[in-house]
């Protein structure tokens, strides 16, 4: 009996739960009951999103989340994820969305919803300054690359040299410079301006970019296909601040240049 | 959540995850042998009448016990580069794992033979035991009895420890949770499924203790 009259308040609490999450409007509107925005993002992701050296979060993305959260007037909460652990974490609603250097591929979109692009990027090969690799054709089948696990660099690197011999590392892009200069690899692969971003902390002239992009790939922030109302807002989002200008000025500083090296 | 549970995709990864449970086997096999020589070499230092050794040791095992295994990993991994230093990424995560958990053991065999009472000592040297002959059929079998389960303890701790080797880019059972999340974003199936398969290392590594428990405790000692 007692079992029973326990079932039955977990059913009416399942019930009631379920209907109000049918009631309630959609993710906007949650994120204005709670007054806040969680927003998934790395911290190891020069120039797009990491901690500077007087230790604060700063960088590309950081700030046009900062921007999203004053123009829908809350406040913005950001949970530190490794790059794997961003997708996991949007899903089980741990944030309302996503904001990394991610780019939306097929695979991708199969779980998570991505706004339009805001730019476009595509992956490196870095090498040690005196290492003998000159040029991407000096890539071999014997050749270690360092990858970051589930990367967009990991496979454009195993669709341009699928037969080079992988190790993959988990955590931020700085860890695959790590693994270049102290050997355990011969080259890195990663995105370009996060390889051109990251270099500038390490001793100058320590790593070289090889020439050429492995691919041209856009970059988007992404949600769950339960908020499409987040998602076409973010998508008004990209085009008022492209029209205006602002979003050109955040590139500029922290994409396009190395502007933002001499303040953070 | 069962239909949510996807077990077609755990199918398609097992030939993954058996690859991948063979190296945890054989890393944390080799890890745990090499320990427990560390840990017995380490703990006659500290019990031994040169102070020289006795605090070498004691450095040892302090330096150890008071940092994460995380730091020593990646000290290994990138820092003895710098000094000159490379080795193998197995290498590295089997001596990461030997001299962390080799300092715990020395103090696990240390409580062990400490707790032995000094009057069995002096009835051994009273009848004309030499120091061998005492540690052989006196102190050893009844400290190697009492320490089988806080042993059992380190290599389940040992075992565990080993997915830290994933952060070094060795293939192990974590690494095989991880790719799955990573390929298809699946973290309950990745990590459900590592996880299960740690469970079958602690089983074996039980099974293996009350056997030699039953053997040495009853047959040794008593």
């Amino acid at each position: 009996m007692k079992a029973a009259k326990l079932l039955s308040g977990i059913v009416a609490l399942a019930v009631f739960f379920g209907l109000s999450g049918i009631a309630s409007a959609g993710t906007l509107d949650e994120i204005l009951k709670r007054g806040e925005l969680r927003i998934a993002c790395q911290t190891q992701g020069a120039p797009f999103s990491f901690v500077d050296r007087n230790g604060n979060r700063t960088g590309s993305s950081v700030e046009l989340c900062e921007l999203i959260a004053k123009e829908m007037g809350v406040k913005v909460k950001f949970l530190n994820y490794d790059w794997d652990g961003l997708i996991p974490a949007l899903l089980s609603k741990k944030a309302d969305m996503l904001a990394a250097d991610m780019t939306p591929t097929l695979k991708r979109a199969m779980k998570i919803a991505f706004t339009d692009p805001y730019m476009y990027t595509g992956s490196v090969v870095f090498v040690k300054q005196n290492s003998p690799i000159k040029t991407l054709e000096d890539i071999t089948a014997g050749t270690k690359m360092a990858v970051l696990l589930g990367s967009t660099g990991e496979s454009d690197a195993k669709k341009v040299f699928p037969n080079a011999q992988y190790k993959t590392y988990k955590g931020g892009g700085p860890l695959l410079i790590n693994a270049v200069l102290a050997g355990h690899v011969q080259a890195g692969v990663n995105d370009g301006s996060a390889v051109r971003g990251q270099v500038a902390s390490f001793p100058p002239n320590s790593v070289r970019i090889l020439e050429g992009q492995l691919s041209r790939s856009p970059l988007a922030f992404a949600v769950r296909y339960d908020s499409p109302d987040l998602q076409s807002w973010l998508n008004l989002f990209f085009l008022h601040t492209t029209l205006d200008g602002r979003l050109g000025k955040n590139l500029d500083y922290w994409v396009n240049s190395l502007d933002w090296k001499e303040d953070h | 959540m069962l239909e949510a549970f996807n077990f077609r995709v755990i199918l398609e990864y097992m030939p993954l995850y058996g690859k991948c449970f063979l190296a945890t086997l054989w890393l944390s096999a080799l890890s745990l042998f090499g320990a427990i020589l560390v840990g017995i070499i380490a703990c006659a230092m500290r019990l031994s009448q040169s102070r020289f050794l006795s605090r070498a040791a004691g450095v040892y095992i302090e330096s150890i016990r008071s940092t994460p295994l995380l730091a020593q990993l990646y000290f290994f991994y990138f820092g003895l580069p710098t000094l000159g230093i490379m080795l193998p990424e197995w290498v590295t995560g089997v001596l990461a794992l030997t001299l962390n958990s080799g300092a715990y053991y020395a103090e696990i065999i240390r409580s062990g033979i400490q707790a032995i009472h000094f009057g069995q000592i002096e009835a051994g040297i009273a009848s004309g035991l030499s120091y061998f002959q005492r540690m052989r059929h006196i102190i050893l079998p009844q400290a190697l009895g009492m320490t089988i389960r806080p042993m059992l303890g380190q290599a389940i701790v040992l075992v565990k420890d080993s997915s830290l080797l994933s952060l070094i880019s060795i293939m192990e059972l974590t690494r095989a949770g991880q790719l799955l999340t990573s390929e298809r974003f699946m973290p309950t199936e990745g990590f459900l499924t590592t996880a299960a398969f740690y469970l079958i290392i602690y089983y074996m590594l039980k099974a293996f203790s009350n056997w030699s428990e039953k053997r040495l405790i009853f047959q040794e000692a008593y």
